[in-house]
């Protein structure tokens, strides 16, 4: 079963298309949901939760549609905003059992899933204190408890580790993996951090301005095609040309030219390049293929429609 | 537990007791349980319960003053009970006319509390957790209204039924006198559930177009005190011999406790109050009192429909 499926996806806020055409299927499994900000991600979210409508197109979640069935969708789906969401005057007990409660579970049940989901977050004594006395860490993770409170299918996470330090950062991403491989929970984690998303992420769904980009497993991302990066101190423009006359996939980054270390042979034509342009080597460095430069490739990748 | 469980609080000192992660296997109750829940927590809120003591201060306090003359007259009539045994009665305090002499404590109660039922929600974003969940947008509306008519309903029955207790203590006979005065003070109920609806609908509609409660406090005052004072003053003017401006009567229909507490005088078919003008009858004001609450629930309802989250 698809975890989410959409097609044609449209979302126009006034003259903004934030969301322009998009076409995605998505298996379960922990999926990386990357973007700039203002490529949509947020709106993708909010109208697979039904917040928001669409303009047009459709969209399903685990085969339910979220133009008539946003009810059903909302059972088995828990949301963490991406903005502050928690009132300061209460403890998390008290408002994960009160978040429990208007998911459907009743008082006693209620209780119990809050006790256990803080604990799952690692919020132990400071559970009953009041939230606004709180750290960016501690309410990062009551922001996640309230979302698991009445165990969902699908979790969507939008930008789960903002405003957290490293370390905070790290204990968060363990705990998003830990919930997405050990207990049969799909997540969806948005993002700008591109290296959060290699961290936790099973597959990626990279959108930008509206579009897909790419849909893919992580793993061919970040493994094929290293790239090779050569700096030289002038003349960049001239060794791109010349190996791109030589059949190598070449392009100028300032400074540099990075290439695509498809073929062995590569090496020696850089030096003849060189050699024969005259150039000054600064360094030849081998790159393991950033996520960044998904977002450089501009066309989108076949294979990503459903 | 597996391995996998017992490795899933992140704690270095996991005990044995932590289970860690586990589903959920009971019930999900549904959408009516969510309101009903919804509704009782903000409730709960109106009185402060489960918040600081200082959240207690301001609705005991207001609804104590709007209480205590009721008291008062049921301590007096209590002690004078036994010397009164020809029938004669103190009643300075009449169920009709209470709210209309005190009703500025409830509207200070609807300033005090209202906002803090709608602003804060909006002020901290908790609107999307709710929003995506099993209640819909108007289910929120409505748990807000329900929760605020009911606590502004006991408020307003506290008094009615000191007066009551007042009334039968008064007499020799106890029991004689709960059957002679039940039918008296029965179109309190109806009266005090109008007069919530009322308040409760014009205090949220308004607070809900603004996530701090500063100055949805100030809406609120400005609301009660200009349709108070603005249609009174038309109506002076309009009858005070330079012109004679008959529509300036259908003008206190607008008047939000004046429409309130003329509708009470329908439910216990007494007289209206003295300085109303008598082309103006109980019907029109209980008219003018439901039109009100339905306009402002609507109101209350469309702002959610399209509020963002």
């Amino acid at each position: 079963m698809a975890l989410i499926e959409t097609a044609g996806l449209t979302k126009d806020y006034g003259p903004v298309k934030a969301l322009d055409r998009l076409d995605l299927a998505v298996e379960p499994g922990i999926i990386g949901l990357v973007g700039a900000n203002g490529a949509g991600k947020s709106t993708l979210i909010k109208i697979l939760l039904g917040l928001v409508p669409p303009t047009s197109g459709r969209a399903t979640v685990l085969s339910m549609d979220v133009s008539n069935e946003a009810r059903d969708i909302r059972k088995v789906v828990g949301y963490m905003p991406e903005h502050d969401c928690l009132p300061p005057d209460v403890g998390a007990t008290e408002f994960v059992t009160h978040m429990a409660r208007i998911s459907g579970l009743p008082r006693t049940a209620a209780r119990e899933r809050t006790a256990e989901v803080l604990r799952h977050v690692g919020l132990y004594e400071e559970r009953y204190r009041q939230i606004g006395g709180y750290s960016t860490g501690m309410k990062q993770r009551v922001k996640l408890a309230q979302a698991l409170a009445h165990d969902p299918k699908l979790l969507l996470l939008d930008e789960p580790t903002n405003g957290l330090d490293p370390t905070g950062r790290d204990e968060m991403l363990d705990l998003i993996k830990r919930t997405g491989t050990g207990f049969g929970i799909s997540v969806v984690v948005a993002s700008h951090l591109l290296g959060e998303i290699e961290q936790v992420c099973s597959f990626l769904l990279a959108i930008d301005a509206g579009h897909l980009l790419r849909a893919a497993p992580i793993s061919t991302f970040t493994q094929h095609t290293p790239v090779l990066a050569v700096e030289v101190e002038e003349g960049a423009d001239r060794l791109t040309a010349a190996l791109v006359g030589r059949g190598f996939r070449a392009r100028q980054d300032e400074a540099c030219v990075l290439l695509a270390l498809e073929d062995e042979r590569l090496y020696d034509a850089v030096r003849d390049a060189i050699a024969d342009l005259g150039l000054a080597l600064v360094r030849i460095q081998q790159e393991r293929r950033r996520l960044e430069e998904i977002f450089r490739d501009a066309a989108p990748v076949a294979g990503s429609a459903p | 537990m597996s391995a996998v469980n017992s490795t899933a609080t992140g704690s270095p000192s996991g005990s044995i007791y932590d289970l860690g992660y586990r589903h959920y296997e009971g019930k999900h109750l549904g959408r009516g349980y969510a309101l009903w829940s919804l509704s009782v927590e903000s409730f709960r809120s109106v009185w402060g319960f489960g918040r600081p003591t200082r959240a207690k201060a301001a609705p005991f306090i207001i609804a104590g003053l709007y209480a205590m003359l009721a008291g008062l007259q049921l301590a007096f009539s209590s002690t004078i009970a036994t010397e009164i045994q020809s029938g004669y009665s103190v009643q300075l305090l009449t169920y009709d006319s209470y709210y209309r002499q005190f009703d500025f404590f409830m509207i200070l109660f609807c300033v005090a509390q209202a906002p803090e039922l709608v602003c804060r929600d909006q002020r901290y974003q908790v609107l999307p957790l709710y929003f995506t969940r099993a209640l819909s947008r108007l289910d929120y509306a409505v748990a807000k209204l329900a929760a605020l008519t009911s606590a502004l309903f006991v408020a307003l029955i506290v008094p009615m039924i000191a007066l009551f207790v007042g009334d039968v203590l008064m007499k020799p006979d106890t029991l004689a006198a709960i059957g002679d005065e039940w039918p008296k003070a029965l179109p309190a109920l109806p009266a005090c559930l109008l007069v919530a609806i009322g308040m409760a609908s014009i205090s949220l509609a308004l607070s809900s177009f603004s996530p701090r409660r500063a100055y949805a406090a100030i809406g609120l005052v400005a609301y009660f005190l200009l349709m108070e004072v603005v249609p009174a003053a038309i109506y002076a003017v309009g009858h005070g011999g330079q012109v004679n401006w008959a529509w300036s009567d259908d003008l206190l229909l607008l008047a939000p406790t004046t429409t309130l507490a003329s509708a009470v005088n329908w439910f216990f078919g007494t007289a209206l109050d003295s300085s109303l003008p008598s082309t103006l009858s109980r019907g029109d004001f209980l008219v003018a009192a439901i039109a009100s609450a339905v306009v402002f629930s609507a109101i209350l309802l469309l702002r959610y429909r399209r509020i963002s989250a």
